[in-house]
């Protein structure tokens, strides 16, 4: 046991020096930055669930029963996400992590290994879903005015629920990687998961959730009401977590005490058996897992044709990188869930629009059509900018510890930056444009609200792709051992920060002049001198905000590099 | 060919590299020793323009690398003391990707490239992922990109890390076979018997600054050493800080 402390104890000690001052900088904005954020999201989440509990009372008979199914929802939600980051940490922490083959030449047994990198994985899965659930049963606390011990339930329910799911994960990681190499397992893992992800999204937007408010499907809700009153299954941790809350919220001690003994001995219980199954096979497994696989897919290639042939029109250098970019992102199994997901991400968000009841609205159609279209332009600008948060910030970062190739490679940075800017630029342009053409068409808006909308995105997209490039570059870490995570670092938040700004001012700037100019259309009135100034200034000025983002990072970025 | 002059390379709380100027004629082949941080990797970073000076300059093949870097380093053939790679690329893909950032002809590569996967044993690997390569592999396929363009000069940090005895002999051939063809070559090592077997002249780099420079002969007459080897020489004259 004092092993297993042992090996704890650089986490402990790295975290601790990672809060020291770093090279004369200091870290309190990184550290208000995050801290703030992380209010936001809490008090937001408080006051959303308050509010919505709030309701809830207000409602006759129904109000109860909706807030104690919420719960139930939520331990399910909680309980899903848990065991979905357990796994994935555990497989990283126990098979994956660079530090391992270290670890294993100690004098320590492989089962103060697993259970040191087991409190890790748990603790690194957990923490985030126990902070921002706490919001949550805050609420219901205050809504059914409870005492102390509801907290206190609430808390021990958690943690037993954080030591169940990864329990669970652990065993289901240790056998999976008796039986493939971890590499392997992760892609599979993550390929399910966002697979069934995409199932739910499709299958909860398809059953058109605002068909609810038609009072003509009224008696379906009426049914889903019954529904809601049937029991769980009283064989399953997340009824008995489920239990724990709601007789802790009416006061039944008994019952309360009872279920949180049943999640408590299923939670050691499932520890104990991870902890002998660990014994017996963890090494095994981690053995397997040095060794490397084959390729998931062997390379398929047809004669007298070359896909890279289309890139004949580049540069030299600079159809070398767009080939190695190409070839490194769709060979890198991390990237295709979140390729998935982006997908997805666009066919709800275009399924959305044709699903509009246009020819059914109360309010002038034509004045709202173009409203939306004009609030699409800000809306498939935060598309694109979760899109290039996660594809294009990290590509600098990217390059790894192989970044020297480039800095001894006779292309200077501002080309290598500019090449990159270039190879997700020409795809992101056509993506969004298509995005905005085809939903706009769907809205079916005049002709002014197509060019403004068109136009406004052609000038929108460069700007983020090339903060996202240059920003990428100022802020980039190349011995990280996950780049792709580079969005959730503090210069990934700077970018996240500064897009919004930019996408804000830019809609901010232009709602004006079309509202007049629209108005005006309207109403038969021809453009005052007024109106055409002060649109020609809201125009040029957006117009030069653009630019500036698509330059000056870049330029930041170079210089960063350069001086490394 | 290469001419460092007052190079300095100033991290702040460490200056790892202090007003170092030396010269490396075309077809020599110029060996720089010295102990851990002594400031041989920052040096050769700064030459392989990795890494920016804080003062001083660096010529290579009379350019300024500073002015023209592009264009310096085209004459350069680079090889990184860890072989960090693109572990998605295969080995053939890594040597297409280097031959298009250096401009080598189609043709030419098409005949150099099998060749020198061939010379390095890595014909049947050419194929498979870099991630598949062992570190000896990776430093292989390093080497063998370095020589792709036919570069004027090869600047190397711990050439023969990772490598098997084959390889170490057959790196070695190499090297001695390119200085011969006007292939300037500098070296950093911490292998002595490397340095005294392929080097024209050694450089001996403590705490930054240069302690001492010349042929084997050179250096054991400044250590004042009579039949001794290149060790001997290493500690006399780190242990006495000799300056030239």
């Amino acid at each position: 046991m004092n092993n297993t402390f042992l090996l704890l104890r650089p986490r402990f000690v790295s975290a601790i020096n990672s809060m020291r001052p770093r090279n004369g900088k200091r870290n309190w904005p990184r550290f208000f930055m995050y801290g703030s954020l992380g209010f936001v999201f809490w008090a937001g989440t408080f006051i959303i669930f308050y509010r919505v509990l709030f309701y809830f009372q207000s409602i006759q008979d129904f109000g109860n029963i909706l807030a104690m199914k919420l719960i139930s929802m939520l331990i399910i939600i909680f309980f899903a996400l848990l065991l979905f980051s357990n796994i994935i940490n555990c497989l990283s922490h126990l098979y994956l992590s660079q530090d391992l083959p270290l670890l294993h030449s100690l004098p320590v047994s492989s089962e103060n290994i697993f259970s040191s990198r087991w409190i890790i994985s748990t603790f690194d899965s957990s923490w985030m879903i126990v902070a921002f659930s706490f919001p949550v049963f805050l609420s219901y606390g205050l809504i059914y005015k409870t005492g102390i011990t509801f907290y206190l339930t609430f808390l021990v329910t958690i943690v037993f629920m954080c030591l169940i799911t990864s329990a669970l994960s652990s065993i289901l990681v240790l056998f999976g990687a008796k039986i493939l190499p971890a590499g392997r397992i992760r892609t599979i893992i993550i390929v399910l998961g966002v697979f069934m992800t995409l199932l739910i999204i499709l299958v909860l937007r398809l059953i058109r959730p605002e068909q609810l408010v038609n009072p003509d499907s009224f008696a379906s809700v009426v049914l889903y009401l019954n529904s809601m009153q049937t029991p769980d299954s009283p064989l399953l941790p997340t009824t008995w977590m489920t239990d724990v809350i709601k007789s802790s919220l009416s006061g039944e001690i008994q019952s309360c005490l009872f279920n949180i003994a049943l999640t408590g001995t299923c939670a050691f219980m499932l520890i104990f058996i991870s902890n002998m199954i660990a014994r017996l096979i963890y090494f095994n497994g981690f053995s397997k897992s040095q060794t490397t696989s084959k390729r998931l897919f062997a390379p398929v290639k047809y004669k007298g044709y070359n896909w890279e042939n289309l890139l004949n029109f580049l540069p030299r250098e600079s159809k070398a990188f767009a080939v190695k970019e190409i070839r490194t992102f769709f060979r890198d199994s991390a990237q295709w869930p979140q390729l998935f997901l982006m997908i997805a991400l666009i066919a709800i968000y275009l399924y959305n629009f044709s699903v509009l009841p246009l020819d059914n609205l109360p309010i002038k159609a034509v004045y709202l059509q173009n409203i939306f279209s004009f609030l699409n332009i800000g809306l498939a600008a935060f598309v694109l900018t979760a899109i290039v948060a996660r594809f294009v910030f990290p590509s600098v970062s990217m390059e790894g510890e192989a970044f020297w190739i480039v800095q001894a490679a006779p292309v200077s940075i501002k080309k290598f930056l500019w090449i990159k800017f270039f190879l997700y630029y020409v795809p992101l342009i056509i993506l969004v444009e298509f995005l905005v053409v085809v939903s706009n068409l769907l809205l079916r808006v005049s002709p002014f609200m197509m060019f403004l909308s068109t136009i406004t995105i052609f000038w929108l997209v460069p700007a983020v792709v090339g903060m996202a490039v240059g920003l990428g570059a100022v802020y980039a870490d190349f011995k990280s051992e996950n780049p792709a995570q580079a969005v959730t670092s503090f210069g990934g938040l700077v970018f996240m920060v500064l897009c919004f700004c930019l996408i804000a001012t830019v809609v901010i700037l232009e709602a004006g002049p079309v509202y007049s100019i629209f108005m005006a259309d309207l109403r038969g009135q021809g453009i005052s001198l007024f109106q055409l100034t002060w649109s020609v200034i809201s125009f040029v000025f957006a117009f030069s905000l653009c630019l500036l983002a698509i330059f000056y990072p870049i330029c930041l970025g170079e210089k960063k590099l350069r001086i490394r | 060919m290469i001419k460092l002059q007052e190079l300095t390379k100033d991290y702040g709380t460490v200056v790892a590299v202090n007003k170092l100027n030396l010269n490396v004629a075309a077809g020599e082949i110029y060996g720089f020793i010295g102990p851990n941080g002594a400031g041989k990797t920052t040096t050769i970073r700064m030459m392989g323009g990795i890494l920016a000076p804080t003062s001083g300059g660096i010529i290579i093949g009379g350019l300024d690398m500073a002015q023209k870097p592009v264009e310096a380093k085209k004459l350069i053939g680079f090889i990184p003391d860890r072989p960090f790679l693109y572990e998605k690329l295969t080995g053939m893909e890594f040597l297409q990707f280097s031959a298009d950032l250096y401009n080598v002809e189609r043709d030419t590569f098409l005949e150099k490239a099998p060749k020198l996967l061939q010379q390095f044993a890595l014909r049947d690997w050419g194929d498979e992922l870099v991630e598949a390569y062992s570190h000896g592999m990776k430093q292989r396929l390093i080497i063998a990109s370095a020589l792709l363009h036919d570069p004027q000069i090869l600047i190397i940090d711990e050439p023969m890390v990772g490598l098997d005895p084959s390889a170490v002999r057959m790196v070695k051939d190499i090297l001695k076979e390119l200085a011969a063809q006007q292939t300037t070559i500098f070296i950093s090592t911490h292998t002595l018997s490397i340095a005294e077997d392929l080097c024209h002249r050694i450089g001996l780099i403590h705490k930054g600054t240069l302690l001492a420079q010349g042929t084997l002969d050179e250096l054991k007459h400044i250590a004042k050493l009579g039949e001794a080897g290149l060790e001997e020489v290493f500690l006399t004259i780190i242990k006495e800080n000799t300056f030239i």
